[in-house]
């Protein structure tokens, strides 16, 4: 539709000329994308599967040999499988609790007008804009003084507060795609409350839950700061484990493995959200920064 | 608006706005508290002024505090000035242009510990940039790339991992814009920067102020790229601040840090908001 519009409105030797140049930019810029995310997603898994006998040292471009070895080691000798209870515990709580707590404030400002909803919009953006650091010395402070000492309730509290914007804003705009016309004519009908829910409102509200429960669970799953300055040291989630390897103590096939177990999952996840989000409103439910 | 309604919206409000407010609330409040002397771990509790006077005399404080605005400030505009032509480029369809959208969105969804991790890998001692520079001829020997001093580390992952994001705010701003306001540009004889600057700009000009306030915040609270990637004689704030908590449990200076990062992160995006608004409503640039 958009080429044949296109073919009508300019001259055919722009066009041609336009169609090379796209030709060319994208030649080079898919180049500069492999380069961008296929040599060093490659180098890392590459590096998880070094074979500890035979290392890989210079001047061998590729490792001598390859081996998952050094998944068994990790996962056996360290604290992953810990680290990766833990987090996928904690994401997951935090992903349904916040949309319970997100719900009610979403539903208000998709449905009601009332004065200074602007700025009680723009007050739910908070949490995005102190600093995360700042954020984690300070809760764990907080929490010192109010005598709080699980790990996993303090960062569960932190993180559902954290990503709590995201959640109204996704839940704000499902709860505006509910149709008034819909409600209307179950209510009329004479279907219950429950009925009524089910028929207007579960519909539009279903991509939004999703999307709201997937994007907080990824959030909460690569979140550093707070589970690194409440968890430590005993609560481990898989990035504080990563950071242990980036440090002091910088073990490079390790942090490959790890790197590749807190990445991979989350792209999946990210790749069925953004079927998700096509699938109901393009234009309207991408998370607003 | 009747009692019953207001009560009704305040009811709505609490479990989501009111836990924001009370949260972040109390957070700010302890960090001021501690920064003049109370909530003490271990002490007495007695106001003094005596931690902010020692942070803001120390030289590594006013270090810190520059090399942090040094670092939000180029990864804001960084992003948002790469951002804006492949924006402007990928505005209408094309084919490939989705995958291209989608590969360049990627780094996105890449949290920023592996981000770190990733880009040691190829700039390490025996790296495959090593390699490349030697077999180009460039070097006869490996370049220590790690850590360096410039902080061009840190630059580099700031901007791999910001650019997307300036990206997908300004692709849809960019895309909003109609094809009629373009072309009537373009009949009066704009050229491609002209175009950019007094039509492109003034009407993208929310997305680009979003954006610019996010990653500055963002890059100036930076801890993970700074601590894995960055230059050693030199700490970000955030660094900083966790640095003074952790030696010797210096609380009291760790919260004027933090309270003086959050005063950065606020202001600093703030004016280049503001700035970015100014000229490119005058379009006098």
């Amino acid at each position: 539709m958009v080429m044949l519009l296109e073919s009508n409105a300019i001259p055919k030797t722009a066009k041609r000329k336009a169609g090379t140049l796209n030709r060319v930019l994208m030649i080079v810029l898919m180049t500069a994308c492999a380069i961008w995310l296929v040599v060093p997603f490659t180098m890392a898994v590459l590096w998880s599967m070094v074979d500890p006998q035979t290392g890989w040292e210079y001047p061998d471009l590729l490792p001598p040999s390859l081996t998952l070895l050094r998944w068994a080691e990790v996962w056996t000798t360290t604290a992953l499988p810990q680290a990766l209870a833990n987090s996928y515990m904690l994401a997951p709580t935090v992903a349904v609790i916040t949309l319970i707590l997100a719900s009610p404030t979403a539903y208000c400002f998709a449905r009601f007008d009332f004065p200074g909803k602007g700025l009680a919009q723009i007050l739910t953006l908070l949490p995005l804009v102190v600093p995360g650091f700042v954020l984690a010395i300070f809760f764990s402070s907080l929490i010192f003084s109010l005598g709080i000492y699980s790990r996993f309730l303090s960062i569960l509290m932190a993180h559902c507060v954290l990503f709590l914007p995201y959640a109204i804003r996704v839940m704000t705009v499902a709860f505006g795609q509910v149709r008034q016309d819909l409600i209307d004519a179950a209510r009329d009908l004479g279907a219950s409350p429950l009925a009524v829910f089910r028929a207007a409102y579960m519909p539009a509200l279903l991509p939004g839950v999703l999307a709201s429960l997937i994007i907080v669970f990824i959030q909460s799953i690569e979140e550093f700061a707070i589970a690194f300055i409440v968890g430590a040291p005993d609560f481990t989630t898989i990035p504080s484990i990563l950071y242990s390897y980036l440090g002091y103590n910088f073990i490079r096939p390790n942090a490959a493995v790890v790197s590749l177990i807190l990445v991979v999952p989350n792209v999946l996840l990210m790749l069925g959200l953004e079927r998700l989000l096509k699938s109901a409103n393009p234009a309207q439910s991408g998370v607003k920064g | 608006m009747t009692l019953r309604r207001g009560l009704l919206i305040l009811a709505l409000l609490t479990p989501g706005l009111g836990v924001i407010l009370l949260m972040i609330g109390s957070v700010f409040y302890v960090a001021v508290m501690q920064s003049v002397g109370f909530y003490n771990l271990t002490g007495e509790d007695s106001f003094s002024l005596e931690h902010w006077r020692k942070v803001l005399d120390s030289k590594q404080f006013g270090r810190a505090l520059s090399y942090s605005a040094y670092i939000a400030v180029v990864a804001s505009i960084g992003s948002v000035a790469i951002a804006y032509p492949i924006a402007i480029w990928l505005r209408r369809p094309f084919r490939g242009s989705l995958v291209i959208s989608a590969l360049l969105k990627a780094p996105l969804f890449v949290p920023g510990l592996v981000a770190s991790f990733l880009f040691l890998n190829v700039i390490a001692y025996h790296g495959i940039v090593n390699q490349l520079l030697m077999w180009i001829g460039i070097t006869n020997a490996p370049i220590r790339l790690q850590n360096d001093r410039g902080a061009w580390g840190v630059v580099f992952l700031q901007l791999w991992k910001n650019m997307p994001f300036a990206l997908l705010l300004l692709t849809g701003a960019v895309q909003s814009i109609s094809d009629e306001v373009l072309d009537a540009a373009r009949d009066l004889g704009a050229g491609g920067f002209d175009r950019f600057r007094k039509v492109i700009a003034p009407l993208t000009v929310q997305a680009m102020q979003a954006s610019l306030i996010i990653i500055f915040i963002g890059a100036a609270g930076d801890f993970a790229f700074q601590v894995t990637a960055g230059p050693t004689n030199v700490q970000s704030m955030a660094q900083y601040m966790v640095f003074l908590k952790d030696s010797f449990g210096r609380w009291n200076q760790a919260a004027a840090v933090g309270l003086s990062l959050m005063v950065l992160a606020l202001f600093g995006s703030l004016m280049l908001a503001f700035t970015a608004r100014i000229l490119s409503k005058s379009g006098k640039w």
